[in-house]
């Protein structure tokens, strides 16, 4: 197989236009949430074990192909109202930036700590999805909202995982894009202003996402809120999440 | 307890409050803002502390976080804005008390608004960049959840997000500067940093240009973003549906950033080559779009808003002639000025439709009856006292302050400034028509005095505090400096334009104001463009929605995958 095949067929995984739609229909196709949850943290992971398994030196193309796609994802997410479909361009946009980590000299174990630190607020995604799903039926910005006065628990765990994704300090991905800035600003200029821009992009694209969630009135009919204990797990990952952002700083800046 | 350990008390002590509501909250009910108002005020109480063992001449403190390159900088600046913030925060606190008490999330509500006065906090007392840029950053985020407080408002959010997306558009510049600064430097640290940039200014180059000077530009646009500059300014008047004590904390604290900013970076503005009058220029240009859409409102807050945009304008301006230190003091007056305008806006207004209060003087009958009269005092007499009162501030501020006061630009720029503000005042004092035409004129001069005056004395005490080094002020107002030839035009430029103002005046009193119907008809097209705010919201509004159709295009075509 040569370089460019192992390269696609790691574009399948760590997506490059037009491989990065394969992720998305699959994404498509699931509805168990348990199976959404493996498909995140596997798909990104068998993308960087591709790469770095068969030692490939990554050309200058595929570094403006996963810039490409990362924009091209985070400007179609400001016009997505369905949440799952929403967290898959989300997720594609994220992991076509490893291939950029991977051309800078950062440690093999360190990219996979970037992929699996940037997954773990999409999984958490994918769940509080699913919650959305088993409540009203759908989840869909827009379509009934005023969730921070029906269910303020859920809202604010919601909120706080879309904040995360998005690339907010103190999580991780706040931290990883920081790092490729400073990688990139002095050898690659237009890189790092394409990274800024895909920044931009999340957060206007995650503001929508909250806005079409929370705020309206609150719903006549009631439902059922998160308790205690789920609460408690969320606030525990988030908070480990933080904790591993700040120790990521620590170590990549 | 120790200076040191005092620093970490004062910049920790609203996230242990944050912390305390946030868990406690469902035990502590209403208690939350007590707690959040104990805090803030001790808080308050030890910033004050540091601030007095600053002004007695002890040198600044930089503390390193553990084995971490997060280090807290207490130097006057830092050590000062943070008792402004703590001291604004308090009064923020202490009236949303009782205003917040019939919200939903009233615990909540504490909990942002002690994590937002430790990201200010933060901000100010950063010692490294990457502290600042969290902490910077920090701050848009709380913004926009703070002004959506309320979540059943479609309004609020839709202008929390205007705020947010210029923070961020800001926030972006900011990143850039701070990744070019380590890729030089190979350190956060802004104190190695300065030194080494005072000791070569010009040592880095990024493609072809002074890296100090590109690195100047991109932290005068995070400022200007920050602080609602023209064209990243529609944010600002349109935040009124936030809750009225966050709506003080924005104009009295948060939108200042941008001239604390500015303030932190001098040495790199000092070696930034034509960036200061770049500044200027932005900086003026918002004072007076910000002052003329003042006048067309007929929103209370909205005029507030704009106003504070005028005034950021200013702060901004004033970085850009060199009085760096002067901002700082605007920051501060400003910020009282305008907190206390907010938080007293609601009783201003309810008390109004009781009863409007206004006691039928001059100025009513002027202003709301429109009904000149009266005898006033000849033109020739009042266009003399505007010509008069500058020129014997400035001998008195040559004798008094320094003696090369008159050489420096930056001051004489001020002062011509002052001069035109004091123009505006008397001439407007002028059509009045006043009973009591000397009590009138004389309240004018004095304000005029003692606003010019005033300004020039406490400028010079804040230099002394902020930029101890005297060379190092120097150098600020040459870097602000301009060619001679192009300063002295600006100046002629702007004295023949209040001198014709005074002679159409004249011209019109002699016609008995007789306008034109072609004068008029420009007159009505101008105030439509500014009643339009320029149609610089509709454009943006039109380039959202491009963008949004671009994004939905796109997504129809890849069969959303």
């Amino acid at each position: 197989m040569t370089e460019s095949m192992i390269i696609l067929f790691a574009g399948v995984f760590l997506p490059l236009f037009p491989m990065s739609m394969i992720f998305n229909a699959v994404l498509d196709n699931i509805k168990q949430p348990w199976l959404k949850v493996v498909l995140f943290i596997a798909w990104p992971l068998c993308g960087l074990f591709i790469v770095s398994f068969s030692g490939v030196a990554i050309p200058d193309w595929v570094i403006a192909l996963a810039l490409f796609t990362s924009i091209l994802y985070a400007l179609r997410m400001l016009s997505l109202r369905e949440v799952n479909q929403w967290n898959g361009f989300l997720a594609t946009s994220l992991w076509s930036l490893l291939w950029l980590a991977a051309i800078t000299d950062t440690p093999e174990m360190l990219l996979y700590g970037y992929a699996l630190s940037m997954t773990v607020p999409l999984v958490l995604l994918v769940m509080l999805s699913a919650g959305l799903e088993k409540r009203f039926g759908a989840a869909y910005t827009g379509l009934y909202g005023g969730l921070a006065r029906t269910i303020p628990r859920f809202s604010g765990v919601l909120v706080t995982v879309i904040v995360a994704a998005i690339a907010t300090p103190l999580f991780p991905t706040f931290f990883i894009m920081f790092d490729l800035v400073v990688e990139t600003v002095s050898i690659m200029p237009m890189a790092a202003m394409a990274l800024l821009l895909i920044w931009l992009l999340w957060s206007w694209a995650g503001t929508r996402v909250i806005q079409g969630l929370i705020v309206g009135r609150a719903s006549n009919v009631k439902i059922a809120d998160f308790g205690i204990p789920i609460i408690g797990f969320y606030s525990i990952v988030l908070l480990g999440l933080a904790v591993a952002g700040i120790y990521m700083a620590r170590v990549i800046l | 307890m120790n200076m040191e350990q005092l620093i970490i008390v004062v910049a920790v002590l609203p996230i242990f409050s944050a912390l305390l509501i946030q868990l406690f909250s469902k035990r502590i009910g209403r208690g939350a803002a007590r707690l959040s108002v104990v805090m803030t005020t001790l808080g308050f109480l030890l910033s004050s502390l540091l601030l007095a063992w600053a002004l007695t001449g002890h040198a600044p403190q930089a503390l390193s976080l553990g084995d971490s390159s997060a280090i807290m900088l207490f130097d006057p600046l830092g050590t000062l804005l943070a008792t402004i913030i703590l001291g604004i925060s308090l009064i923020v606190h202490l009236y949303s008390v009782r205003y917040m008490a019939e919200e939903a999330a009233y615990g909540q509500f504490f909990v942002l608004l002690d994590l937002m006065t430790a990201a200010l906090l933060f901000m100010v007392v950063a010692g490294d960049l990457i502290t600042l840029v969290i902490a910077w950053y920090l701050v848009g985020v709380l913004l926009y959840f703070l002004l959506g407080q309320d979540t059943r408002s479609q309004t609020a959010y839709r202008f929390a997000f205007w705020t947010l997306i210029t923070y961020r558009i800001g926030d972006l510049p900011l990143i850039l500067a701070a990744a070019l600064l380590y890729n030089a430097y190979d350190t956060w640290s802004l104190t190695f940093i300065f030194n080494e940039i005072m000791a070569n200014p010009h040592a880095h180059q990024i493609l072809g240009f002074s890296l100090t000077q590109v690195v100047a530009a991109l932290v005068g646009l995070a400022a200007f973003a920050r602080s609602a500059q023209f064209l990243l300014h529609t944010w600002l008047p349109y935040t009124m549906d936030g809750p009225t004590p966050v709506s003080a904390l924005m104009h009295a604290g948060i939108v200042n950033a941008g001239g604390f900013l500015i303030n932190r970076f001098a040495p790199v503005f000092v070696n930034g080559g034509d960036v200061l009058n770049w500044v200027f220029v932005v900086g003026l240009v918002t004072a007076i779009f910000g002052s003329l859409l003042m006048l067309t409102q007929n929103d209370i807050k909205k005029a507030l808003g704009y106003s504070t945009m005028g005034q950021m304008g200013f702060m901004i301006m004033e970085c850009g002639i060199g009085a760096f230190s002067l901002a700082i003091y605007h920051m501060f007056a400003h910020g009282v000025f305008k907190g206390t305008m907010f938080l007293s806006a609601g009783g201003v207004i309810n008390s109004a439709r009781q009863d409007d209060g206004i006691p039928k003087d001059e100025l009513y009958t002027f202003a709301v009856e429109k009904q000149p009269k009266k005898a006033r005092k000849p033109w020739v007499l009042m266009a003399a006292i505007t010509l008069a009162v500058p020129l014997v501030i400035l001998v008195f501020a040559h004798l008094l302050i320094a003696e090369d006061y008159f050489q420096k630009q930056g001051a004489v720029i001020l002062l011509f400034f002052g001069w035109v503000t004091g123009a505006q005042l008397i001439f407007a004092t002028y059509r009045m028509r006043s009973q009591n035409i000397w009590r009138m004129v004389g309240l004018s001069v004095l304000s005029l005095v003692i606003v010019v005056l005033g300004y020039v004395f406490i400028s010079h005490a804040f230099d002394l505090f902020l930029y101890p080094d005297a060379a190092f002020r120097a150098q600020l107002y040459t870097t602000a400096s301009i060619d001679i030839l192009r300063f002295d035009v600006l100046v002629v430029i702007t004295t023949l334009i209040i001198v014709s103002g005074w002679f159409i005046t004249y011209y019109n009193e002699q016609s008995g104001y007789r306008q034109r119907q072609q004068s008029k008809r420009l007159w009505l097209n101008f105030y439509a463009l500014i009643s339009r705010e320029f149609y610089i919201i509709d454009i943006y509004t039109r380039l959202t929605r491009t963008l949004l159709a671009i994004s939905s295009r796109l997504n129809v075509w890849l069969r959303w995958l």
